[in-house]
């Protein structure tokens, strides 16, 4: 057995028993009553998109350094990842934001940084897509994800300068997590933390593939 | 890198100026923006100041990707490019050039832009010395931000087609941040006031600009060099 396949084994494992936790042995919120278990979902996903756009950031440098294509491949599969992780968190939040604030959508410095953060990423993966000369496509989507990267705190910063001088439409509420809350919330954490590294591995293998493929192709055309 | 800076920057403009193209083709862009925007009022209704703030700095950042595009087009359409790389000037002083001239023409349209956004929105900024100080300053320092990206990534959009929506796309998240300190500053400007906050917001202005420079210096020579 693979490494691939032991850990696709472990994450689906670790995912089904963290649900387990999610609805079995977690209590349910007083106020917000189920909806509030969609935070089990939600927080794991904005994790590992940060994560993602971190390995992003790392590889992109790599690639600079190394021109090994790899790098160039480990940016692209992460930063896929990242982009689907951090579309969930939105999703999940803006879920659970109309429940708990009454609104969709609200100035907040994190949502704020998240949705830029998605639409950089996404226009990251729409500059992957475009045919240009590998060579060429790999040192600019390893410039972008470099720039993209350097971009979060300030955006981080200034949403929060934005925030302190109009009101917010909700404060943060303070108040720590139950001991069941935060066990659930922890093995959630490395359940998707091993789906993470599941799907990041398989995708990277489907793109050495599909590099293998194409490689066979151009040398049977000549 | 000053000379060969200077000398790119020069080429560019003369190249754009006596075309015309780039320039008027930024300038009309912004204005119809404007003007389209001021539709949005009843007649006698004044927009917010904040409106015409973000207003003004939208018709900024359009112009700016069509300048930014028409400066990186000047080397593509006569196949330039390989000349560039191959002279002895650093790499670091085209986007220094390209940036300085970007600069310019940003600001030789954003004349034509408050001008416009006074009239066509119904702000009068009328405040103490202090405001417009703050207001210019913000202006400039905030273009600084917008052209060192700009310029940036005006390389990474190079050879595409609809390298215009490709630049917007990767442009407009990426300067956020610039873009929120450029509508405060100008807003409390609009206003007749003294934005609050308004050193924090010139300081992340400052540094927005100062670490794209940095990144614009070091990454642009790898990405310029990586043609197709």
């Amino acid at each position: 057995m693979n490494i691939r396949f032991l850990l696709a084994l472990a994450a689906g494992v670790a995912v089904f028993g963290s649900q387990l936790l999610v609805w079995l042995y977690a209590p349910v919120e007083m106020t917000l009553g189920p909806i509030q278990k969609i935070f089990y979902l939600h927080l794991p996903c904005a994790w590992w998109a940060l994560m993602s756009f971190f390995v992003v950031f790392v590889a992109s440098i790599a690639y600079l350094l190394k021109r090994n294509f790899f790098w160039d491949r480990l940016a692209g599969a992460a930063a896929e990842l990242g982009v689907l992780l951090a579309l969930l968190a939105l999703a999940t939040g803006s879920i659970w934001g109309r429940v708990s604030w009454n609104v969709w959508w609200t100035w907040d410095p994190r949502l704020t940084t998240t949705l830029v953060m998605w639409f950089i990423y996404a226009g990251y993966l729409l500059i992957r897509s475009l045919s240009m000369q590998p060579g060429r496509r790999a040192v600019v989507s390893a410039v972008l994800g470099i720039v993209a990267f350097l971009d979060v705190p300030l955006v981080f910063y200034s949403a929060r300068l934005w925030r302190s001088i109009h009101p917010a439409v909700f404060s943060a509420s303070g108040g720590g997590l139950e001991p069941e809350m935060k066990l659930t919330l922890f093995v959630c954490l490395g359940a998707f933390g091993l789906l993470w590294a599941a799907l990041l591995l398989g995708r990277l293998w489907q793109m050495n593939a599909a590099e293998r493929i194409e490689a066979r192709i151009i040398w049977k055309e000549h | 890198m000053l000379k060969p800076t200077m000398l790119i920057a020069a080429k560019d403009l003369r190249l754009t100026l006596t075309r015309g193209a780039g320039l008027v083709q930024a300038l009309l862009l912004g204005l119809v923006l404007v003007f389209v925007f001021s539709l949005s009022r009843q007649a006698g209704d004044l927009v917010p100041a904040q409106t015409a703030a973000t207003i003004f700095w939208l018709a900024s950042l359009f112009s700016l990707v069509l300048m930014s595009n028409a400066l990186f087009s000047l080397e593509e359409e006569s196949n330039a490019r390989p000349g560039l790389i191959l002279s002895p000037a650093p790499l670091a002083s085209v986007w220094a050039g390209k940036a300085l001239a970007s600069g310019l023409l940003l600001v030789a349209s954003q004349l034509a832009f408050m001008p416009a956004t006074i009239i066509f929105l119904g702000n009068e900024p009328s405040g103490p010395a202090e405001s417009w100080l703050v207001g210019i300053a913000g202006i400039l320092v905030v273009d600084w931000g917008l052209v060192a990206v700009g310029a940036l990534l005006g390389a990474l959009a190079q050879g595409q087609a609809g390298r215009e929506s490709l630049l917007s796309l990767v442009l407009f998240p990426l300067v956020v941040p610039v873009l929120l300190a450029g509508i405060r500053l100008t807003t409390g400007f609009l206003e007749g006031a003294s934005p609050l906050g308004a050193g924090s917001w010139l300081g992340l202005a400052l540094g927005f600009g100062a670490l794209y420079s940095a990144v614009g210096l070091l990454l642009f020579p790898v990405l310029y060099r990586a043609g197709d």
